[in-house]
């Protein structure tokens, strides 16, 4: 037999037995995404004199607060199962202080407070992390806004209004995603 | 719907490929042969192709993966494979989707020396780069990937659906040379497109707080023109299948190309295709995006006396900084220009053929040869290097064996098979044979298939 003629029956050949492996698409069905979103959030520094109002008065108190619609977007608020908050925080105060933080749904209600923060003075490597599982804290999804109040320990001495040393607070977010397709 | 895209994108993944139709070229004087190199020789008075089923040509494949990679059943846990999917994937593989449907096919020779053809054919075509970082991104986001540059500039994909109407002219001129060439006119009723992205997106240890983010450089473009229409997508298919008989976006292009024998039995032979522009000023709705933006977190200022609104400051700077613009501008985009080549070394048994004007034209039985193929894609020219083996069983039934090295494959082999029953031309063939053991698990397949009636 010719070589082109054997050629063509062998390729007549794979085509009339060419079978395929049997496939399971529904496998789709079980594939969840995980990703793991890690974004900067608050940060501040502030010195003595910020615990001063302008009548020179020491407060012992001081508060500051800003919208935050990051868990409102329709992919996070529907896949969100956890949230990690990763503070950093640097106390060159003489005396201790506490923190406040607390999520507020867009009428100001609570919808999740930490615990407080207390940063003992002069503790300059302070690290912390709070872990919200969204299956048991559901109502975190309200977040509009993110309210941090930083209180000084009331020692019986003011604070010297020149000192130059500062209260640090760094922090981030961590969103973990679980989302099927 | 996220489910449908899904399929749709892992399908087109595996059912994509180049338009290289290494079979076919110079493949036994075929009137679809003229559509690969209007130069190429032929010896009958005049042709036509049966109404849409003249020439039919699909390409499938995908140089990263294939469809067992993630459905086989194998019980392994769905998201591994994924995972070891997108891991195992470069940003420069890619999807690739080409269809070609011949309406109208016919020509007729003028003179000794010059041969019309003219035709009308419809035309898929898509090429989708994978968009590794931002695949990596969307499914482990960024938390375990700290001063990774995730570039956009990865996303690359166009799709036309087009019609185009052709008349070509091969010229004999002399007994070595025959010169030839076509001119197209597309209709476009669809394209998308996006391409020459830049931008990356960083998070790294920051200064002032714990992380920071850049969004540098960025300079995007979507393009879409025939996809919306008065604000709503169009999803009606005759829509597209409309507009693509000249009542769509316009363009033109052309092909020319040229056989030459060095002595009697050896032949080069090469051509360059679709080299043209298609105008979009329909339906048009552009996306871009263009700037920097560096995001640090929200710095509390702790001023009672001025409350700041820190998330609208921040969303006022990205938007001032990073501005996305939507607009109806026209835009020229360039045909995908093809190149062929060849060298086709014939040998055995000499035998004659009646030629159009009843002389007679020798011809060898057998040849050999290489051929170059390479399509400019948005990345890089795509090459393929095709060996090949023609045999002449009779004079009226003519095969050729291929194997081909290109982006899916080392071990491509193809098949052609042309039968002329009195007046009627019959031809098929098929790429990479060896794929059809197991469908499921195939790079790339390629079928050519048409009736044509022709009259020496």
């Amino acid at each position: 037999m010719k070589a082109p003629i054997k050629l063509s029956i062998l390729v007549c050949f794979f085509v009339i037995t060419s079978c395929y492996e049997s496939l399971d698409f529904n496998q789709i069905d079980d594939y969840v995404s995980k990703p793991e979103i890690t974004s900067a959030l608050t940060y501040f520094a502030v010195k003595p004199a910020q615990f001063y109002d302008s009548n020179g008065n020491q407060k012992y108190n001081i508060t500051d607060v800003t919208n935050f619609y990051g868990l409102q977007n329709t992919y996070i608020h529907d896949n969100l199962v956890k949230i990690n908050v990763n503070a950093e925080i640097i106390n060159q105060f003489d005396r201790e202080v506490t923190l406040q933080v607390d999520f507020l749904s867009s009428n100001n209600t609570v919808v999740y407070s930490f615990t407080p923060i207390i940063v003992e003075k002069g503790n300059l490597n302070y690290t912390y992390l709070e872990e919200i599982d969204l299956a048991s804290q559901p109502l975190i999804l309200n977040t509009s806004k993110i309210r941090i109040s930083a209180s000084i320990e009331n020692t019986g001495v003011p604070l010297n209004v020149n000192d130059t040393s500062q209260f640090v607070f760094k922090s981030s977010v961590t969103l973990f995603i679980e989302a099927s397709i | 719907m996220k489910k449908i895209v899904f399929y749709i994108l892992i399908l087109s993944a595996v059912i994509s490929s180049a338009q290289n139709k290494q079979i076919l070229y110079d493949f036994a004087e075929l009137p679809q042969t003229l559509l690969l190199n209007p130069a190429s020789e032929t010896n009958y008075k005049f042709h036509f192709g049966v109404p849409l089923l003249s020439g039919f040509s699909l390409n499938m494949g995908s140089s990263g993966i294939v469809l067992t990679d993630v459905f086989a059943i194998d019980n392994i846990n769905i998201n591994d494979k994924i995972s070891t999917m997108l891991h195992t994937l470069s940003s420069r593989d890619f999807m690739m989707f080409n269809n070609q449907i011949e309406v109208l096919n016919g020509g007729f020779r003028s003179n000794d020396k010059t041969y019309i053809s003219f035709g009308f054919y419809e035309e898929i075509d898509a090429i989708g780069y994978y968009p590794k970082d931002l695949l990596t991104l969307l499914n482990e986001g960024n938390n375990a990937y700290l001063n990774k540059n995730f570039s956009v500039s990865q996303i690359n994909y166009k799709l036309d659906v087009l019609g185009a109407l052709h008349v070509g002219v091969s010229r004999k001129v002399n007994d070595q040379l025959t010169i030839g060439g076509r001119f197209k006119i597309y209709s476009s009723s669809l394209n998308i497109e996006s391409s020459n992205n830049t931008g990356t997106f960083t998070t790294v240890l920051g200064t002032d707080n714990i992380y920071k983010h850049y969004l540098s450089n960025v300079n995007m473009n979507a393009k879409t023109s025939g996809l919306v229409k008065n604000d709503e997508y169009v999803d009606d298919p005759s829509a597209y299948l409309k507009n693509t008989f000249l009542s769509g976006n316009l363009g033109m292009g052309v092909d020319v190309g040229f056989t030459f024998h060095i002595n009697p039995q050896l032949e080069v032979s090469a051509s360059i295709l679709d080299v043209g522009f298609i105008s979009y000023s329909k339906n048009v709705k552009n996306t871009t995006a263009k700037g920097d933006f560096v995001f640090e977190g929200i710095e509390f200022q702790y001023d009672a006396d001025s409350p700041k609104n820190y998330w609208g400051q921040i969303d006022e700077d990205f938007r001032e900084q990073l501005p996305t613009d939507e607009n109806d501008q026209s835009y020229i985009s360039w045909r995908p220009a093809k190149f062929n080549a060849a060298l086709k070394y014939s040998f055995g048994e000499r035998r004659s053929k009646v030629c159009y004007d009843n002389t007679y034209k020798d011809f060898y039985t057998d040849a050999l040869g290489v051929q170059l193929y390479s399509v400019f894609r948005p990345l890089s020219p795509q090459l393929a290097l095709t060996g090949f083996y023609q045999k002449s069983i009779t004079n009226k039934i003519h095969t050729k064996f291929t194997y081909t090295i290109d982006d899916f494959s080392y071990a491509n082999i193809g098949a052609g098979l042309s039968a002329q029953l009195g007046k009627l031309n019959l031809y098929g063939m098929i790429d990479n044979i060896l794929e059809y053991r197991n469908l499921s698990s195939a790079n790339s397949l390629s079928l050519q298939l048409g009736i044509n009636v022709i009259f020496n």
